[in-house]
């Protein structure tokens, strides 16, 4: 039976051309360089196409994501066929399965939003429908279009892997392709789309005056527990859970919640502890603004207005998700010698150290050659865009070109593979609770609580220690 | 499941215990009202700049370009609101390169022998060289400002765009003559912006050792240019945060990142005795609501009142829209404003959401070339005190 890509990642086995750190270095340096090269072609106001505008080139980069997405989560990378995927030079497959992807993203930007939705259903999807209205002009009715599709991707991209990660596929997993990739597809754009109204369809209905109170709830009902009507409230919560579920999925390799037997209280528990750490994360980053620059004010612009702080909580976790890819996909998600939660453990701080570096070292350099302009909050400057590029290529990188060419990819045997899930279900039984376990996370979270608040009293300074942006 | 205590489980349960705790903790204490015991009591510093009888603006142009189309046009053809200022081509640096293929060397090398002596030459190459000239307009506005002992004094904020357009205005509201006999004491330029400063040479023209006040964070363009428009006169640049001009007025500079490459912007405040706060801004980049309240935490005013604003808020200057200006509309309310004199990139969108929501916005004579009675146009003026 034709496997296509089924299980195409976990049964690769990639074999390092160099000792040590060499691999993930180089490869490291060879992912900038091309991230480097695109951006310019792409993105940069100073290059080519100019694509930062900044929302068509944001739209552009988040759907590119979800499109890696589905080829590979949910298509498992069908119509490609096993023998093609694993005798293919990497070139090849990058070059073929990048256009292929590049190919769904206009098909379905240009024709299902811009066309089928733009022309038949909301207008706020299609340019040239916002221009026949008095007062908007060419540019911005381009920006407001790009930025209600970007939303659908947000909400795309947390949702699509969330179904294959947290529900394992369930209850189609047995589905052959293409039936199981279509039903993944129709499941999650079904929720996404129920998403996106409840969350940035209020935001788009009162970006025209007056307010479109017939057809969006006008204001939004979480003005009041938001402090601001601006639908990046969401974007907050959604881009936590989009960085949660790729955090669960590698430098996390999805403890605790592959300790529970059950499959579907492990699948319900992941899906809405992805959910509930989002949540978390979102709310901490927030308090992390207060902490650092002080209260925001409602109606205020910049660093001190709630919705951009909003925006920011988002922006911050991306940070966090470049360095646990970069971890997992470049240096053997390391450490791996240790019990599972202590790796996880050292994972974290690791990644957590990497995503403070890369901010500080965003805000301080990125101006200089990324062609935006210096400070946090320039309203039209979102370092999403930079950092979703640069995960974009690191997915082309890995998932389509086993990593090449520091490393050679070869297929597991059937006996390496079951050597594997052996391996995978001793280690599991090993880490089964017993009393001591739950001693030590009565123990455990009590410390934890006492680091969240040694965080909180010690973050100002922290700050203030730090001239990001002189 | 083992009943015997194991010292290597425990702490493989502690150290999950540990995520459990500051996941909860985030998640449970980061947005709860108790987070609010952490933020320092802000205590206003009250500081004293004085006090002034009255404030008359004059608004020589509020017309910063004359068609939104045109001007967006360019910015979505040059690749965006991100894209250098200096790069598009727009005069007075043009290289005839055409849209976003401009540079500032380029442009002010063709230029710079007729600054600012021979404007009317040198918009003769730059009609040639550049894009878009008609669309030009700029920014200015007189301030006059009445002293306690009833002297007066004048002041220049910005300098517009279009040499040909802001030499027409500085002839219709006479400001070319004042320049000329020395009444102007200085030019305060807001920030770097094309459409408030890049009229430069037309005040230079009239007077060409005026003193300047720039804010910090001017760009190496910015600061050439100053240079090559032929200012003889001080060039003072204000650091961030307050700095006093004259007793009752002073500037506040806020280190703001701003579209088409320009950082920081400063504004103006006005102490108006017995009345309260003016405050009179360029573009207001940081936001009125910033302004306010950093006028609250910065200084002390009269009757603890913000009086009024003149100025262009920088909300939707190309009659764009943005739920966060929504926000912005519903909390201007807090603030109490006497009096709101508004125009140019407060947009009229934003302009007349202000007056339905009830604020007491001044309204204009919608007159030479200004589009709209919602706000104060060109030639309009607007009195504190």
């Amino acid at each position: 039976m034709e496997r296509y890509g089924a299980g195409y990642l976990e049964e690769r086995k990639l074999i390092a051309r160099a000792p040590g750190l060499i691999p993930g270095l180089v490869s490291l340096v060879l992912v900038l360089a091309v991230f480097y090269a695109t951006w310019w072609i792409f993105q940069d106001p100073r290059g080519y196409f100019r694509m930062y505008t900044p929302y068509v080139g944001y739209m552009y980069c988040r759907w590119w994501l979800v499109m890696m997405i589905w080829m590979v989560y949910l298509f498992d990378l069908y119509p490609f066929k096993r023998v093609w995927l694993e005798k293919s030079h990497p070139i090849t497959k990058g070059i073929v399965l990048t256009s292929v992807s590049v190919v769904i993203l206009l098909i379905l930007i240009k024709g299902f939003f811009e066309f089928l939705l733009g022309n038949f259903g909301l207008a706020y999807f299609n340019p040239a429908q916002l221009e026949k209205l008095p007062g908007i002009t060419s540019f911005f009715a381009i920006e407001y279009a790009c930025l209600a599709i970007l939303m659908f991707a947000a909400i795309s991209s947390w949702l699509s892997p969330a179904w294959v990660i947290a529900f394992e596929k369930a209850p189609w997993a047995n589905l052959k392709q293409p039936v199981l990739g279509f039903t993944l597809l129709a499941v999650t754009f079904f929720l996404s789309t129920i998403v996106y109204f409840v969350t940035m369809h209020s935001h788009m209905g009162i970006l025209y005056q007056p307010w479109q109170y017939f057809t969006s709830i006008a204001p939004p009902y979480w003005e009041n527990f938001a402090d601001t009507v601006s639908g990046n409230f969401h974007i907050a919560w959604i881009m936590c859970c989009t960085v949660v579920i790729w955090l669960v999925e590698t430098i996390w390799q999805r403890y605790p919640f592959n300790l529970i037997k059950n499959d579907n209280l492990r699948r319900i528990s992941l899906f809405i502890g992805i959910i509930a750490i989002a949540l978390a994360i979102n709310f901490f980053l927030y308090f992390a603004q207060e902490l650092t620059w002080g209260e925001a004010i409602r109606g205020t612009r910049r660093e001190h207005s709630p919705d951009w702080r909003w925006l920011h909580v988002g922006e911050m976790a991306i940070f966090w998700l470049v360095p646990a890819l970069v971890l997992s996909f470049y240096f053997n998600n390391w450490p791996n010698k240790f019990s599972m939660p202590v790796n996880v453990a050292v994972r974290t701080i690791i990644t957590l150290v990497g995503a403070v570096v890369l901010y500080i070292v965003y805000y301080k350099t990125s101006h200089l050659f990324l062609g935006t302009q210096k400070g946090f909050s320039h309203p039209q400057q979102f370092p999403m865009i930079p950092m979703i590029w640069l995960v974009n290529i690191m997915l082309v990188h890995h998932w389509f070109m086993d990593n090449w060419p520091m490393w050679k990819m070869v297929p597991k045997t059937s006996d390496e593979i079951a050597a594997e899930h052996a391996h995978e279900a001793e280690v599991l039984e090993d880490e089964r609770p017993t009393r001591s376990y739950g001693w030590g996370i009565g123990a455990g979270v009590v410390a934890g609580v006492a680091v969240f608040f040694v965080v909180v009293a010690i973050l100002p300074s922290m700050y203030a220690a730090i001239d990001i942006i002189s | 499941m083992t009943t015997s205590f194991d010292r290597r489980t425990f702490l493989k349960g502690a150290t999950t215990g540990v995520g459990l705790g500051v996941i909860g903790a985030m998640g449970l204490y980061s947005y709860s009202p108790l987070r609010k015991a952490h933020f320092p009591e802000v205590e206003r510093k009250m500081t004293e700049i004085g006090t002034i009888k009255s404030l008359k603006v004059i608004n020589i142009s509020e017309t910063s370009w004359f068609d939104n189309g045109i001007l967006t046009g360019d910015i979505k053809h040059a690749g965006g609101l991100l894209v250098d200022q200096y790069l598009y081509n727009w005069p007075p640096f043009g290289n005839g390169k055409g849209l976003g293929k401009g540079s500032y060397e380029e442009g002010i090398a063709k230029i710079k022998q007729y600054l600012p002596h021979d404007l009317e030459k040198a918009w003769e190459i730059i009609e040639k060289e550049c894009i878009n000239v008609d669309n030009a307009g700029g920014f200015a506005a007189l301030l006059e400002i009445e002293e306690m002992d009833g002297n007066k004094r004048k002041f220049l904020l910005d300098t517009g765009w279009s040499y040909k357009w802001m030499d027409e205005c500085f002839k219709r509201e006479g400001i070319d003559t004042m320049l000329r006999n020395g009444e102007i004491e200085a030019l305060i330029i807001s920030h770097e912006h094309f459409d408030h400063y890049w009229g430069l040479p037309v005040t230079l023209k009239y007077a060409p050792d005026i003193p300047i006040y720039i804010p910090e964070g001017f760009y190496k363009e910015g600061l050439q240019y100053i240079k090559d428009s032929g200012h003889t006169g001080q060039l003072t640049e204000l650091k961030n945060g307050l700095n006093k001009i004259i007793p009752g007025v002073a500037t506040y500079v806020f280190p703001v990142p701003i579209i088409c490459r320009v950082f920081g912007e400063q504004s103006i405040y006005c102490n108006i005795k017995d009345k309260g706060l003016v405050s009179v801004t360029g573009c207001c980049h940081q936001g009125i609501i910033q302004f306010a309240e950093t006028a609250y935490n910065e200084l002390k005013y009269e009757k603890d009142n913000f009086y009024g604003i003149y100025g262009g808020l920088h909300i939707s200057p190309f009659d764009d829209w943005d739920p966060k200006y929504d926000d912005l509309v519903i909390s201007l309310a807090n603030y109490d404003f006497d009096m709101i004199g508004c125009n140019h990139c407060t947009g009229l969108v934003c302009a007349n959401k202000f007056i339905d929501a009830g604020y007491p916005v001044i309204q204009g004579t919608a007159q030479h070339r200004s589009k709209d009675t919602a706000y104060l146009g060109n030639g309009d003026t607007i009195t504190f005190g």
